[in-house]
């Protein structure tokens, strides 16, 4: 097998949520290197996975582990996570009027660059960077001087996920349904990010409901999430035999 | 009724007090006259309708004495970024000649202390007597303690080519109280741009104690910009009376940012057809700060408008109330009246207090209003969390963000970058702000 480092090692990790069981038991090992992507239908736990690995507060961990190079993931703060290189592309990507988004984007790039022990880039610096990757993302400059996601469309929230991204370089990207409601223009910009992010020292982990993303970021892995655990995994052609399929023939008890 | 002590005070000081001031014999009895109504009817309560929520015994703790005699300077201010800005400055409640400029542009300004000795009957006339119920009982006080304070006029079409700006300083030295009146004309179709700023020199413990009369004469327009950063030990009572004629406007920002203790009583009447006024409001009551605002608006004329949003922030043991009435007479057919008040809480034992209240006498009008109370976003903190940025700075960043969209609103944009780091350096996590603002 893989002889590339483990970025991320989850096992058994049981969720609550809201009196409820959200993860039963899920285990999934992501490599340096590697995509996978997560798919399931609605009510699996997919956010819930991607949540609880970010840190999201509400979402309690009854048992399992998920260790992230090396380190306790699940003990560390939200911002530590992202210091160490890790970011979630929000599914539902949150308004914040009255914080600028260059500014939250210059104090995060600038937050994780101290943690590493780099130079804060100057105003300077970093504009000629954010407009650089602003063109890959074909944003418009407008939505820097706008509120964080204030009145964007829902491409444009999305846009600005990955954007965010392409600007941090995580160790580990999860992407929450980055693809939901997007045109086929948008989904192929949105991929392109993505792509660009590609690389062997890094890794990532899309979570999907469709396979259309996967036709534009080509995984390495797949798996099906139902129930609150992997039920499947497999390569890039599980992903089209569910499409083809429909998350019903798992249900119907192909799911070994 | 108060302690007995309180209201021996006030006639002690008033006994030392009054012999000294200006006005003759006619001065002399309307300050005898407003004493006496003071000391029987007392100064407002807790059990007072509109004076729940303030800290009496904190407030009548402060000194009732006036200063000692001028000599020590007054606190110098950093000037705002606003060229050819025109001054008006009161020193301890006095008009101060040195640190205001001449008259200008068809803006006249008159030193009340010097009105009322060069002719009393003049300043009987233009100064209005309190009325009875307990709103106006600090304005009593002032009437019974006149020395001075400024006339602000504005002749009618005059546009004053730059702002004026009024500063209100509290000079050094022994604790102190000082009593001021404000008188602001504009004539009609005038137009004023005035900003009110206060200090404080030191943590000195004053106690100020503001009686103004703002009139707005026909399609006269007013904007107001108050900018209360008071000293960390200063108290300041304040009672505005506004009344407005035929389709004037008056535009209000205000925020208290500073000091221990603010009541701010606003009685605006809409008198004249399709008047106008726009009132904006933030406070940050933080460590012991205790910020109280009451407006009460009254639409008398048809097509009047209204539109009120007030924000309030407490940490700490911080306590903020907002009072807003908006009372619309059966008169007033076609009027709009807009109220909202949103607060943050921020700590465990901070407090608001937050009551928007509608009267509404006809059925031909649109009046909305809400009120929340709330603390921050939690989806929001984890989002700037996620992004790298720790908690703390990410509540600061949420605090300051609640702030942010009513200083994008005012109405003199050379002035945002100013009340920005104003509001920054007042909110609790200030350390974390700098160089957001």
């Amino acid at each position: 097998m893989s002889a590339a480092a483990v970025i991320l090692d989850v096992k058994d990790l049981c969720v609550q949520a809201g009196g409820r069981r959200i993860l039963d038991g899920l285990s999934l090992t992501v490599r340096a290197g590697e995509v996978h992507a997560i798919m399931g239908p609605n009510g699996s736990g997919k956010s819930t996975l991607t949540g609880v690995l970010a840190g999201r507060p509400g979402l309690g961990v009854v048992g399992g582990s998920a260790v992230y190079r090396g380190r306790d993931l699940l003990a560390m703060a939200p911002e530590e996570r992202a210091r160490e290189g890790l970011f979630l592309a929000f599914q539902y990507p949150v308004e914040i009027p009255g914080v600028n988004n260059v500014y939250l984007l210059k104090a995060s790039l600038n937050a994780l660059r101290r943690h590493r022990g780099l130079p804060e880039l100057d105003a300077f610096e970093f504009l000629n960077l954010v407009r650089d990757r602003l063109a890959a993302m074909q944003m418009d400059e407008a939505l820097l001087n706008r509120g964080v996601n204030e009145g964007f469309s829902g491409g444009e929230k999305k846009r600005n996920e990955v954007l965010q991204m392409s600007l941090l370089e995580p160790t580990l990207a999860l992407l929450d349904e980055t693809d939901s409601g997007l045109d086929i223009d948008a989904l192929k910009v949105v991929a392109a990010g993505v792509n660009a992010l590609r690389g062997p020292g890094r890794a990532i982990v899309l979570v999907t409901h469709y396979q259309r993303l996967l036709g534009h970021v080509v995984p390495d892995h797949v798996h099906v999430l139902a129930g609150g655990r992997i039920v499947k995994s497999g390569g890039r052609e599980l992903a089209l035999e569910l499409e083809a399929r429909g998350y019903d023939w798992l249900r119907a008890g192909n799911a070994a | 009724m108060n302690a007995p002590a309180l209201l021996a005070r006030i006639a002690d000081a008033h006994a030392r007090i009054a012999p000294r001031l200006a006005g003759g014999p006619a001065w002399a009895r309307r300050r005898r006259g407003a004493l006496e109504r003071l000391l029987s009817r007392g100064l407002p309560e807790r059990r007072d309708e509109n004076w729940k929520y303030l800290d009496h015994a904190r407030l009548a703790a402060y000194p009732l004495d006036a200063p000692a005699p001028a000599g020590a300077a007054p606190p110098a201010l950093p000037p705002l970024p606003l060229a050819g800005l025109r001054r008006v400055t009161l020193v301890d409640g006095r008009f101060d000649a040195a640190l205001s400029d001449p008259a200008g542009d068809g803006v006249q300004v008159q030193d009340l202390g010097a009105l009322l000795a060069r002719d009393p009957g003049a300043a009987l006339a233009l100064l209005r007597e309190p009325a009875e119920d307990a709103d106006d009982r600090y304005a009593l006080l002032a009437d019974a303690f006149a020395a001075g304070g400024a006339l602000i006029r504005v002749a009618a079409d005059a546009r004053p080519a730059s702002p004026w700006c009024l500063t209100h300083l509290a000079s050094a030295g022994a604790p102190a109280a000082h009593h001021s009146r404000l008188v602001i004309e504009l004539g009609a179709r005038a137009t004023l741009v005035l900003i009110e700023r206060f200090a404080t020199a030191g943590a000195a413990a004053t106690f100020g104690n503001l009686a103004a009369e703002v009139s707005l004469g026909p399609e006269a327009t007013l904007v107001h910009l108050r900018l209360h950063g008071h000293g960390p030990a200063a108290a300041q009572v304040e009672t505005w009376v506004v009344r407005q004629a035929v389709r004037s406007r008056y535009e209000q920002s205000l925020f208290a940012t500073g000091g221990a203790i603010l009541r701010s009583d606003l009685r605006l009447a809409l008198a004249g057809e399709a008047a106008e006024c726009r009132l904006l409001g933030l406070f940050v009551a933080d460590g012991e700060r205790q910020v109280d605002l009451h407006t009460r608006v009254t639409h008398e004329a048809a097509a009047t408008r209204t539109e009120q949003e007030c924000r309030g922030i407490a940490g700490d043991r911080g306590r903020g109330a907002f009072n807003g009435r908006i009372v619309v007479q059966p008169a007033a057919r076609g009027a709009d009246a807009s109220q909202s008040s949103r607060n943050l809480l921020l700590a465990p034992l901070a407090e608001i207090n937050a009551r928007p209240q509608l009267e509404i006498h006809v059925d031909d009008v649109r009046c909305r209003h809400g009120a929340t109370v709330g603390s921050l976003d939690e989806q929001q903190l984890f989002y700037l969390q996620s992004r790298g940025i720790d908690a703390a700075a990410s509540r600061a960043l949420l605090t300051f963000a609640f702030c942010s969209d009513l200083i994008a609103r005012l109405p003199v944009p050379g002035l945002r970058p100013t009340v920005a780091a104003g509001v920054a350096a007042a909110l609790p996590d200030r350390a974390l702000l700098t160089g957001l603002a």
